[in-house]
């Protein structure tokens, strides 16, 4: 079926009698509109945006850290933003020291210099409340359509712990906005100042000097961000950070054990650890759109010059409810092996080695995360809520290689469950 | 009105492509949740890949700065500003302005305020129909007359939301007609999901023919087509998304003084105007009368299609 127009053909219009009222003024409306300089189209109005987010995190039976944070971004009509972010964290509980579980009751030294006892078969552990305030910010600006640098700084104070730092970024869009590729680098000085002195490593932690020690950490990135498909985005990037100065940890002990019977002769050795270390990491990272929900997938290696390799899977798949609402389960797997100088502890017969730790954060570890975001509002309210719930679960290496006699019977690295808890607030003025 | 200018989950941009088709370009891409295409007259293939280009990046831009859907633009902020003012750009005042002259043209009918109906209406061909009070609830945050717009400052009342999907799409194709033009003497075609602007004369004086697909059965057989050299070209109706209602079918297109789709309008009308523009505000204007749509476009002047 072929229909005829009805109406004035395009070559009567001109000669038409009259134009309607209506016509006319929206003839005049869309003029207006469609000749307003291109030039004036440039500049858009700027917005604020303010995030606060609240972090609540538990092990179980162990540290407990509650951590407020609120951040503003101004956002320019010119693509330009400037972001300040304002946290603190205070962190309560009691962290492992590194000693191990005996048969009998043991005492142990904190480091302020009190006395505690530990039951037997129980994991020494070392009682702690601090404080971290932290300052963050962030500039970035457009250089013409292609190329946008970032520029930040940071700055947190603790009661044994101080960091300054100062990082950039270049990204610049290539194969007509097709390829990113990003080059980037920070620097950081800080100073740790153990509380009760920094002890000698290795040693029995009697004797201890009052300055302070110096820790440089600087670091290199590169990125490249390719769009594959309309809807799929994949991302390498890799990093490398160098450390150096103080990077051990003040109040991490190992124990002396008798090498025949694997018991706890009861003294402990202070931790000590290279001064010099570098890290690597390599992360492959997709974003898939479908046509309602986005899939987020990740994978990421890491190694360091202590010898610890980890391997991170991370994945996510977001569902779009309505409007902004959305539902987002996560799930993530870690492992990372021992760093070479891990030992769960020192035989008393023999002198110790250059490097010793017991530190479980540095040996064999396995992490596996199940959780789920959710943003929504309320009512006509225009504030976005989101609310994030995760469980951890992280377990070690229960028996280690280097566990004899007595120490063999202990699981030396129980099963820690971690919840943490996140709300945030978002709203734009 | 006929489509949305915007999609929920919009994909990373990705390049057109272009394909030659007997002695012109065909550009293709997606933007505005629409397959967008246009056409280039000539032999020139690196011209006509930078004029699509450039159409591309027009409609990704528009899409990207008045979209709703998006939660980094000042639509979001004009929609989250819980009451405050919002200063606004000259591009979106512009619009604004063109918003508010419908508004008032069309007695209130025509109204970038009555998005906030579609949390209650689901037009997914299905039998559900909101009730009187949930109507009722949305009513009270639609109505441009609300609102307070005057030295480039935009006032809303708590829950009410603005939506410029009505007149986006039309817009982006006069504005890439207007990039285009800037940049080539060649003879073009833009099309955004349906709205088009012819540019011109092709070589041989020949016209750019347009085929309208049946509403009801598309990418089926063209049900009329039309030649046009220079002149936008726009369709309003309710196509593909409806709700079934006592054997009745209810288009999207909502009257914002009821709360309820337009009722008795046809299932489409096309307008051939100008501009894009105008030709996508005439049609919505004739669709939002209802019954009275073909009298309403009689007296404008126009080169119309109703089915």
């Amino acid at each position: 079926m072929q229909l005829e127009p009805e109406g004035a053909s395009p070559t009567s219009a001109s000669t038409a009698t009259s134009t309607s009222a209506l016509r006319e003024r929206l003839s005049t409306a869309a003029l207006a509109l469609l000749l307003a300089p291109a030039a004036a189209m440039a500049d858009s109005a700027a917005t604020t945006q303010v995030d606060y987010t609240t972090l609540f995190y538990g092990e179980q039976s162990r540290t407990q850290v509650f951590e407020p944070i609120v951040r503003a971004t101004r956002l320019f009509g010119d693509g330009q933003s400037i972001s300040a972010q304002l946290g603190l964290d205070v962190i309560t509980g009691a962290s492992p020291s590194g000693a191990l579980p005996s048969g009998n009751v043991q005492t142990m030294t904190t480091p302020s210099g009190r006395l505690v006892t530990i039951p037997a078969g129980g994991i020494p552990t070392t009682k702690f409340e601090d404080h971290r305030f932290g300052l963050d910010g962030e500039w970035q600006k457009p250089w013409g359509k292609l190329v946008t640098s970032t520029v930040g700084f940071h700055a947190s104070r603790e009661k044994d712990y101080q960091s300054l730092g100062l990082n950039a970024k270049l990204s610049a869009e290539l194969m007509q906005k097709r390829l990113t590729v990003s080059v980037g680098g920070g620097y950081s000085d800080d100073s740790v100042f153990p509380t009760g002195g920094t002890p000698i490593g290795l040693s029995d932690g009697s004797e201890v000097s009052n300055h302070a020690n110096a820790k440089r950490v600087s670091s290199v990135l590169f990125g490249v961000s390719r769009v594959m498909t309309r809807r799929w985005l994949l991302a390498l990037d890799g990093t490398r950070t160098f450390e150096n100065g103080y990077l051990t940890e003040p109040y991490k002990v190992i124990s002396l054990t008798n090498p025949f019977n694997g018991e706890p002769t009861g003294d402990v050795l202070t931790d000590n650890r290279p001064s010099t270390r570098t890290r690597s990491s390599a992360l492959l990272s997709s974003v898939y759109h479908l046509p309602h929900d986005i899939v987020y997938a990740s994978y990421r290696y890491y190694w360091d010059t202590w010898g610890i390799r980890s391997n991170t899977v991370d994945l996510k798949y977001r569902y779009d409810l309505e409007d902004d609402w959305y539902l987002e389960p996560h799930v993530r797997f870690y492992h990372q092996t021992a760093a070479d100088f891990f030992t769960v502890g020192l035989s008393s017969f023999l002198a110790p080695p250059e490097f010793a730790t017991s530190d479980y954060r540095l040996g064999q570890l396995s992490t596996i995360t199940i959780g789920t975001s959710f943003a929504f509002r309320f009512g006509d309210n225009p504030s976005l809520w989101t609310l994030r719930a995760e469980y951890i679960r992280q377990s070690g290496d229960s028996s280690p290689p280097s566990a004899v006699g007595e120490e063999r019977n202990f699981n030396l690295s129980p099963t820690i469950n971690t919840f943490t808890a996140v709300i945030g607030y978002s709203f734009n003025f | 009105m006929a489509h949305s200018v915007s999609s929920a989950a919009s994909p990373p941009g990705s390049g057109p492509t272009l394909d030659r088709v007997e002695d012109y370009f065909v550009g293709s891409f997606e933007a505005m949740a629409s397959p967008c295409t246009v056409l280039v007259d000539g032999d020139d293939r690196d011209e006509a890949a930078a004029l699509v280009e450039i159409a591309a990046r027009e409609a990704r831009r528009i899409e990207q700065k008045f979209s709703r859907y998006r939660t980094d633009n000042l639509i979001h902020a004009i929609n989250h500003a819980a009451g405050r003012p919002v200063e606004v750009d000259e591009e979106t005042a512009q619009l604004l302005n063109y918003a508010a002259t419908c508004w008032e043209l069309s007695g209130g009918l025509f109204d970038i305020t009555s998005g906030v109906l579609r949390r209650v209406w689901k037009f997914d061909g299905g039998t559900h129909v909101p009730g009187k009070k949930a109507i009722e609830k949305c009513l009270a945050h639609v109505g441009w007359g609300r609102v307070t717009w005057q030295d480039r400052t935009l006032s809303m009342p708590v829950g009410m939301e603005i939506d410029l999907g009505g007149i986006g799409k039309e817009y982006a194709v006069d504005r890439t007609a207007g990039l285009l033009a800037a940049q080539t003497t060649k003879s073009f075609l833009v099309n955004f999901g349906g709205d088009l602007f012819a540019g011109g004369l092709r070589r041989g004086n020949r016209t750019w023919g347009v085929g309208i697909d049946d509403p009801t059965r598309t990418g089926q057989a063209a049900l009329y087509r039309l030649d046009i050299a220079r002149a936008g070209l726009a369709t309003s109706g309710d196509a593909r998304r409806c709700v079934q209602w006592r054997g009745k079918r209810l288009g999207h297109i909502l009257n914002p003084k009821t709360g309820w789709p337009v009722a008795g309008a046809p299932r489409s009308v096309t307008v051939v105007a100008p501009t894009c523009l105008e030709a996508g505000t005439i049609s919505t204007l004739a669709y939002l009368q209802g019954p009275g749509a073909r009298a309403f476009l009689e007296q404008q002047n126009v080169q119309f299609w109703i089915l």
